[in-house]
């Protein structure tokens, strides 16, 4: 049993016997099937859905309750090594990288709905539950959970609840921590405690509030109280056209600015339409510059009035036509369209990454027409899917990874365009998280003292660090920490 | 920077964030003196007494509208500017910040941020945490940080906006506020009627929850609160003796509103309710602000705030109701606002009256907090009840932001053993 071979330190002599020892304490607690040390079985976990950097843990224990992932941290503490939590695995900036190897913590097989209170609108989950099986188990309730990353067929409440996930429908309902009232957390020390609640109003600081987005730096959640939201009464799906881009995004800014707050509001561009099309077959337009997916919901008394204005706004901006889903299949369709669409650049390009940048929603026409001009500049093709409603872009840079010098050009546009969000008063993510992507941007975004704060305050809470090192903060400086450069441009399966 | 001496009172008044991050290292580095962060003072009564010695710091010289870029409903504004001023210059662009504030003429957004204050539309609508986007702040060594960003969606960083709204000023003083914006709805209606008793009420609550219509505010008032909104708005609020006012709130477009109207009459026809009486559009405000004001306008010897599930509200509404207490409730939301009587004007039965609430509330998962009371009682009352499950995180925080314990000492749940009582 080599695997073990980078766990060191401990109270006991030599750091092999150590380990071994660690792993039969760990061992006692998952048994023999709640467990991976061989390195073929930890192969699998040396990424997550950000595959350009990788690390394998050396152990990966599955626990199955609480108590389970306490014992497991107080070992972790015992012999000073890191551990990191996992869900499902789908985070696109490294978050559930193993950085400095140690246990990693897989909370997928803690999959159980404790609670489900109509009357109250909240649920109970474990934190390896699947986003999507909540809002299943809720159909025909009148109820949903809002949150919609487009992952939901595969990540886990815990992955959303560290990264502080969105999805298309956020722009109306908010993201994951608009939605969660209460966390159990195992702290990095191995204590079990409860932030927030059921009840409002409670006298104490917001920790559920600082917790959610924390990218599993300020301990691991093994319980999740999420509020559940009625359903809409009607919808009304739209699709406009328009000739260019530029037109787009000016639609987009004029529906937002005429006080309209959509459900969802998605634009993709000319190359991402090709690929959509060549893959589902919908029946888009191919010689339109953009189409933008916009959803209204509500009374049914009122979602007409709201499409018209909107059809009128994208008129007025140039659009060609706007067509309407005319029944819920059609309406699900072109869902599936957009939440797919990455499955479909695949047939665009043997490699690829996107970006997650964040711009004031009437600076989406200039980001856009940057991003082009950035592509023809490098000579790289970049299309185009976002959340445009929220101002959340995620250019795509297509490229051939087997080609250096491409692949160096790639990563040099997508620095300039996350460069350019912070310089049109944006972010450099808005829904993905720094975790070890885009730690270099976090001192572009924030100055020395905004940064002091927050690393202070992770000492506090993670006071030796061994909990999810190097992520989120570009600060190291404790165990396990190690320099994460960046050298490529990720691979990605983007939202 | 201002600072005056007058009575024996000091006070500083920063006129920059920079001037008030020199204040609070230079503080914290020679005299440590106690701080007492101070927006419009709407909220001073609450909380346990400053330790003596605490100077006022004031915001209220930081006033500027920073960036307001009305096309992408975003505004970034200083935290001394009052509610009532804020509120003046959304509505110029037909945009709100959606929150309920008590006398907003005074209330500056840093405090209403600061002590997460909020009021009958929090159903629909939610309270300051879904609302700042961004935030900047001086720590108790006098670090100007700041948190968020200008963009509606971000997740760079911690969210520090969650730590800070609703930590009383003891983490650090709000100094700057992103803020994600609402339009003011085109048309917006209130149905009131009267309802026999609180188990009619609970039922119609829980109707209205799966109700065709979207209501954003269902409060409940007994009769004694009611006539006391209605002396404030005349408005024609008849609610008999014993009985239970219900208010609820939609908005929208002018079609929608009317649908709802007419949908929630016909949805509470079975709880038997009399005394009908619709308000709409500009009438609205004033019946919502005397609504928000419940909580102020008291001469009554104490004002409390319960938190209960939403399920609870009907047993908790009965006990406290049978203590003669005047009751205002956001029902949906399970938030319980109380007025002591003058029978319970005592200490003694302040206490033994909180502790049988206390209990009771926490059946339904939820606490209850002290919001005013007379000052000489503070010593002996508990304000906020049993700590939380948190608190050993909480006093790790306050460690980390304010290491020498200077921001509002002993005023709040943070730091119980710093108290000087």
């Amino acid at each position: 049993m080599s695997t073990l071979r980078t766990i060191s330190g401990g109270p006991t002599d030599g750091t092999e016997s150590a380990g071994a020892q660690m792993l039969e304490r760990f061992r006692a607690i998952v048994g023999d099937d709640g467990m991976l040390s061989r390195e073929d079985e930890l192969l699998v976990f040396e990424c997550d859905g950000f595959v350009i950097e990788k690390k394998a843990p050396d152990v990966v224990l599955f626990p199955t309750t609480t108590e389970q992932v306490v014992q497991i941290v107080r070992i972790c503490n015992e012999f000073d090594v890191p551990f990191v939590p996992r869900g499902a695995g789908t985070s696109l900036a490294g978050g559930c990288l193993p950085v400095g190897g140690g246990v990693m913590i897989t909370l997928t097989r803690m999959q159980r709905i404790l609670e489900i209170n109509l009357r109250d609108r909240y649920a109970i989950v474990e934190p390896g539950l699947v986003n999507s099986h909540l809002t299943r188990a809720l159909q025909g309730t009148g109820y949903h959970y809002a949150p919609d990353p487009s992952s939901q067929g595969a990540c886990t409440i815990c992955g959303n609840v560290a990264t502080n996930s969105g999805g298309p429908h956020t722009l109306k309902y908010g993201v994951t921590v608009n939605h969660v009232t209460g966390l159990e957390v195992v702290t990095p020390e191995g204590e079990v405690i409860q932030l927030g609640g059921v009840a409002d109003s409670r006298p104490e600081l917001d920790l559920t509030g600082l917790f959610v987005g924390s990218e599993g730096t300020f301990g691991i959640c093994t319980k999740a109280i999420v509020r559940l939201t009625r359903d809409p009464a009607a919808f009304r799906t739209m699709l406009g056209v328009f000739e260019t881009v530029r037109q787009a995004t000016e639609a987009i800014s004029a529906i937002i600015a005429a006080g309209i707050v959509p459900a969802a509001l998605e634009m993709m561009d000319q190359g991402i339409v090709e690929a959509l099309e060549a893959a589902f077959q919908f029946g888009f337009p191919l010689d339109a510059g953009a189409v933008l997916l916009i959803e209204v919901d509500g009374l049914a008394v009122g979602v007409d009035d709201e499409a018209k204005k909107i059809i009128d706004l994208c008129r007025e901006s140039g659009a060609r036509e706007v067509r309407s889903a005319n029944s819920p299949q059609e309406r699900q369709k072109l869902w599936k369209c957009r939440k797919q669409a990455f499955g479909a650049i695949g047939r665009l390009s043997p490699s690829y990454c996107t970006q997650d940048g964040v711009v004031p929603r009437t600076r989406l026409p200039e980001i856009l027409d940057f991003i082009i001009d950035c592509g023809h500049r490098h000579g790289v093709r970049i299309v185009n899917v976002f959340h445009a409603g929220d101002g959340n872009i995620h250019p795509i840079l297509l490229f051939d990874e087997r080609d250096e010098a491409q692949t160096q050009r790639v990563l040099q546009a997508s620095h300039e365009i996350l460069d350019k969000c912070i310089e049109l008063g944006g972010s450099v993510t808005g829904e993905h998280g720094i975790g070890v992507e885009k730690l270099s941007f976090m001192q572009k975004l924030f100055g020395e003292s905004d940064v002091a704060v927050m690393s202070d305050l992770r000492a506090a809470l993670n006071p030796d660090g061994r909990c999810s090192p190097s992520k989120l903060l570009p600060t190291a400086g404790a165990c396990g920490m190690e320099e994460v450069p960046q050298i490529k441009p990720g691979r990605k399966a983007p939202m | 920077m201002k600072s005056f001496t007058s009575d024996n009172t000091e006070e500083h008044v920063p006129a920059t964030p920079a001037e008030l991050s020199r204040l609070l290292a230079e503080n914290a580095a020679t005299d440590r003196r106690p701080l007492l962060p101070a927006g419009g003072r709407t909220s001073l009564q609450f909380g346990y007494d400053p330790v003596s010695g605490s100077v006022p710091v004031s915001t209220t010289q930081l006033s500027r509208v920073v960036d307001y870029p009305a096309r992408d409903m975003t505004i970034t504004v200083q935290a001394g500017i009052r509610i009532e001023k804020l509120a003046a210059t959304l509505a110029a662009e037909r945009q709100q910040l959606a929150v309920d504030v008590p006398q907003a003429h005074r209330a500056t957004l840093g405090g209403v941020a600061a002590c997460n204050v909020s009021g009958p539309r929090r159903i629909g609508l939610g309270t300051m945490r879904d609302y700042v986007i961004g935030i900047s702040a001086v720590d108790g060594q006098g670090r100007l940080f700041k948190a968020g960003g200008r963009v509606v969606k971000n997740v760079a960083g911690y969210d520090l906006c969650k730590l800070l709204v609703g930590s009383m000023g003891t983490l650090a003083i709000i100094t700057e506020l992103t803020l994600k914006l609402r339009p003011i709805p085109e048309s917006s209606a209130l149905l009131w009627a009267s309802l026999p008793d609180i188990q009619t009420a609970d039922r119609a609550i829980e109707r209205l929850l799966t109700s065709a219509t979207r209501p954003h505010l269902i409060e409940l008032l007994k009769s004694v609160a009611a006539r006391h909104i209605d002396s404030a708005v005349h408005a024609d609020l008849s609610c008999h003796d014993g009985g239970i006012c219900i208010g609820i709130g939609v908005e929208g477009g002018p079609r929608e509103v009317s649908w709802q109207l007419a949908t929630l009459k016909d949805e509470l026809i079975e709880f038997g309710p009399t005394d009908l009486v619709e308000i709409l559009d500009d009438d609205c405000q004033p019946v919502i602000t005397a609504l928000t004001e419940f909580s102020t306008a008291s001469e009554e010897p104490l004002t409390f705030q319960a938190g209960v599930r939403p399920s609870g509200l009907s047993a908790f509404w009965t006990e406290a109701a049978a203590r003669g207490i005047s009751l205002q409730a956001h029902a949906a939301n399970g938030v319980v606002l109380g007025h002591f009587p003058d029978e319970l004007a005592t200490l003694e039965h302040a206490q033994t009256t909180l502790e049988d609430l206390r209990r009771l509330a926490a059946k339904w998962d939820g606490c209850v907090t002290v919001l005013q009371c007379p000052p000489e009682w503070k010593a002996e009352l508990s304000l906020f009840g049993p700590a939380g499950g948190q608190r050993q995180w909480e006093s790790k925080i306050k460690q980390s932001f304010d290491p020498h314990h200077l921001l509002n000492p002993g005023r709040f749940f943070v730091e119980p053993a710093a108290r000087t009582h």
